[in-house]
């Protein structure tokens, strides 16, 4: 193709003039600058006394994020169509898998992306300023958290939530306090409680339960059961759930699809891998606290009791049941809403964690707790911030006082 | 005394067009110019007009502030013409020579003479010549103050940044002028006079100076910035005083503290792919010669931009500039507006970025050719915790960067921005992804605490 670059030049530079100030679409601009800098780089030169640039711009940072979620999205595809089938009863190939979870995924993924880039668009032309490429990340991010039977219109409306409140009401991006694909599934998850959790393939066939192990593992605790070989039982091992064949959101099933997403975002430097490891430490530790609790108390009138053994579950398993993995990959690495000191970053994803444990293992309203356990950090986050820089400052002038005494 | 100190954070941009250590001769073809607005907070009175005759080292303009302080001529010559800017500030003084060795006389000291001057007999010396302009102040990086007493005094003798002269070169056959220079230095300051060198210098003049306190500085750009040397021997606390030199700074005071003359030679680096590649190297002329005449026949084809300083915080300027008191290199790069397809997600090897999602950042030992270009487009802050890598400093870059964004000098000041110039974060602005620029914002919030005091 060696003139395509310039067809597009020329096409793009006869229409300029209408969009630019005093152009008939002036008002559409950032559409145009959104097209044209997608094909072409700008032609913009560096501004002040910096003259030299790097060739990464934003694009390309929220471009690798979209690929290091795509074994997610892959996986999910896979998994979707391996569900359906499965509370079907149908037993087929892969390739038909594979077919009919993209028939179940992609409108799901087409949704969010349409709606929540017309919103974007609509405050970018509003508000006067570019379209900003991390929708791009929003809107796959959003669908992957999903169960894959969700309606289309609750997915349309998910998005315009998280579009909306999450981020534009604060200002667009940069200035927002949640994640917005986060804030999105949370608003699903609270208004539309019945289609969001637990017996999500319920609706395939009559009889299934459909219910994803977390939900499962947490009913049997509460029933004194022992967890792990109920689980096993119902077919979920730990290496069944490490590869997650198995019902849950879209992209969250598989341990292995976000360990290499994770890899990617690590290796290129575009995620926090503070923050990823300090999720894992605190899920570990608050995991290894919960299996020393006792199984069994004596009630007030003395008498042994049988008391949950949920709190038995071990560690590991927090890390391949429910989407712990995907949250502290995806959601918890992004930049704007999470801490942003790097002491703060591993106070942050610690606390994600822990908090996800305890929500997992002590609340009987929830089966799974790292979506709140993201949303609260991502509130406390500014906090953390404050008292990590608070430090630094108080240090910084202690290490300057002590210099100039030791100098006499 | 000397120390030895190991950067670990910073980068050097693998950037093609270094300078040769060749120098070679312009003289001056017409006219020569001092220019009074390279001193933009300075306000000067005029001494002469146009037709009058000046001899070399003879006073064209007087500080407001400081009337012994004179702006001089580097020839003896005829004003031929005075340019006017805004607000009638004094822009420039054009000087026609007229080839007389006329010559103002000023006292003449030997090497080790100087050992014995009092603070203010070198001061004064400094003051009359003009040249105290070459000694420079922290906190604000303004002219030094002569009424306050520095507590240590810091020669940068390195060059870490992309391009910047090699002291080595600029001291070669001039062991005197820089022994001188830095003698008359040990009066000013009852501190210490650091010298601030590579770990891997050559031994020459520079490692064999006496009377000061030689550092070593090992690691990455910014080793070689002087806010680096300051912060890790003598940083800079509430109410400090610091002065701040450069190795051209310190032989132009002691050439002219030996000979007695104005001192008029001054050596310039051109450098950058856009100067041809024979081309790059030092030019030795006379302080005023302009620059269509340093850059003769020495630009690549196409449009280029010249940058006083650094590629990474310096000033862009035209041909119709000329050679300032300060001036010690020029870097030219090519002024890119070329659009590139998908160049956003092109996997490229010819276009260098510091972050691993680039290809090109995996090849190693590789000189690429930079351009000016913005590599995209502006965007809000998104990325944070990349920054610190590229700062050898107590400081923490995203929180100084947002105090400065809410104009919190109280709160950027305890971050510590004083111990900082704008240059130290120029690094963060090559590596944004949003192409934000850290260097301008620094630069507001300390004009903003130098007006508002602290």
């Amino acid at each position: 193709m060696p003139n395509l670059k310039e067809t597009i030049e020329e096409k793009h530079d006869a229409v300029r003039e209408d969009f630019e100030k005093g152009g008939k679409f002036e008002k559409l601009y950032p559409l145009f600058e959104a097209q044209d800098t997608f094909f072409l780089t700008p032609p913009d030169v560096s501004e002040g006394k910096t003259h030299v640039r790097d060739a990464v711009d934003l694009k390309r940072v929220m471009f690798t994020v979209v690929i290091a979620l795509l074994p997610c999205l892959i996986w999910g595809i896979f998994n979707a169509g391996s569900q359906y089938y499965a509370y079907s009863g149908i037993e087929t190939n892969a390739v038909a898998k594979m077919f009919r979870g993209m028939l179940i995924v992609m409108p799901i993924v087409m949704t969010s992306y349409i709606v929540g880039g017309l919103w974007e668009v609509g405050f970018a032309i509003v508000r006067k300023h570019e379209i900003n490429e991390g929708f791009l990340v929003t809107g796959l991010l959003f669908p992957l958290t999903l169960p894959p039977t969700i309606s289309l219109w609750q997915v349309a409306i998910g998005i315009s939530f998280g579009v909306v409140v999450g981020k534009e009401v604060f200002g667009g991006t940069g200035f927002n306090i949640l994640n917005p694909a986060l804030t999105a599934r949370a608003y699903l998850f609270f208004a539309h409680a019945k289609d969001m959790t637990g017996d999500v393939w319920a609706k395939a066939k009559d009889g299934a339960t459909g219910a994803t192990p977390l939900g499962m593992g947490a009913a049997m605790g509460g029933q004194g059961e022992d967890v792990v070989q109920g689980l096993a039982h119902e077919g979920f091992t730990f290496g069944s759930m490490l590869f997650g064949l198995e019902p849950g959101s879209i992209g969250e099933t598989s341990l292995i699809a976000c360990a290499l997403g994770a890899a990617i975002l690590i290796v290129s430097g575009v995620g926090s891998w503070r923050i990823m490891a300090g999720g894992l430490a605190g899920l570990f530790a608050a995991g290894m606290l919960m299996n020393i609790m006792p199984t069994q108390g004596s009630d007030e009138l003395g008498k042994m009791v049988q008391l949950t053994t949920w709190t038995q579950i071990p560690f590991q398993y927090h890390l391949v049941m429910g989407s712990f993995a995907f949250g502290i990959v995806f959601m918890a690495t992004d930049p704007v809403s999470a801490a942003q000191t790097n002491t703060g970053k591993w106070i942050y994803g610690a606390l994600i964690g822990v908090v996800t444990v305890l929500v997992r293992v002590t609340n009987p309203g929830f089966p799974e707790g790292v979506m709140l356990a993201i949303l609260f950090m991502n509130v406390m986050a500014p906090m953390i911030d404050h008292y990590v820089v608070k430090a630094h400052i108080r240090k910084r002038t202690e290490t300057l006082r002590n210099f100039s005494y030791a100098k006499g | 005394m000397s120390s030895e100190i190991l950067i670990k954070q910073g980068l050097d941009l693998p950037m093609e067009g270094a300078p040769g250590d060749s120098i070679r001769e312009v003289r001056p073809q017409s006219t020569i110019s001092v220019f009074p607005s390279e001193y933009s907070k300075l306000k000067f009175k005029l001494q002469v007009s146009e037709g009058d005759t000046v001899s070399r080292g003879g006073a064209l303009a007087i500080r407001k502030d400081l009337p012994d302080f004179a702006l001089r001529s580097p020839v003896a010559g005829i004003i031929k013409s005075i340019v006017l800017g805004e607000r009638r500030s004094l822009q420039e003084i054009v000087i026609e020579p007229n080839g007389s060795e006329d010559s103002e006389r000023f006292d003449v000291y030997t090497v080790e003479g100087l050992l014995g001057l009092s603070r203010d007999e070198v001061l004064n010396g400094l003051i009359r010549s003009g040249l105290l302009a070459l000694i420079r102040q922290r906190p604000f990086n303004r002219i030094a103050d002569p009424s306050l007493k520095p507590k240590s005094i810091f020669v940068n003798g390195m060059k870490s940044a992309p391009f910047r002269p090699d002291p080595a070169v600029l001291v070669r056959g001039k062991e005197a002028e820089l022994q001188a220079g830095l003698n008359a230095l040990t009066r000013l300051s009852d501190g210490p006079v650091h010298l601030n060198l590579a770990k891997d210098q050559a031994p020459g003049p520079l490692t064999s100076a006496k009377n000061v306190q030689s550092n070593y500085f090992e690691g990455p750009h910014p080793a070689g910035n002087t806010s680096t040397h300051i912060h890790h021997l003598d940083p800079i606390l509430p109410g400090d005083t610091v002065w701040t030199l450069r190795i051209s700074d310190v032989l132009r005071i002691g050439e002219f503290l030996l000979n007695g003359v104005y001192p008029q030679e001054q050596i310039t680096m051109l450098a950058g792919s856009g100067v041809k590649e024979e081309m790059r190297g030092y030019v030795r002329s006379i302080s005023g010669t302009p620059l269509s005449e340093i850059f003769d026949g020495a630009l690549e084809e196409g449009e280029q931009r010249i940058i006083r300083g650094d590629a990474l915080s310096g000033e862009a300027v035209t041909l119709e500039s000329g050679l300032f008191l300060y001036d010690q290199g020029f870097v030219v790069l090519n002024e890119d507006r070329e659009r590139e397809l998908l160049g956003w997600y092109a996997p490229t090897t010819e276009i260098y970025s510091a972050h691993k999602v680039v290809p090109s950042n995996w090849i190693k030992d590789k000189l690429f050719k930079f351009t000016t270009s913005s590599r995209g487009s502006h965007r809000a802050l998104v990325l944070t915790g990349i920054y610190d890598k590229y700062v050898p400093l107590n400081i923490m870059v995203d929180p100084l960067s947002r105090a400065c964004i809410a104009k919190d000098a109280e709160e950027a000041i305890a971050l510590g921005i004083l111990e900082t110039e704008p240059e130290d974060f120029a690094l963060c602005t090559f590596v944004c992804p949003s192409k934000t620029d850290f260097g301008a914002m620094v630069a507001e919030t300390l004009e903003q605490i130098e007006q508002e005091g602290f």
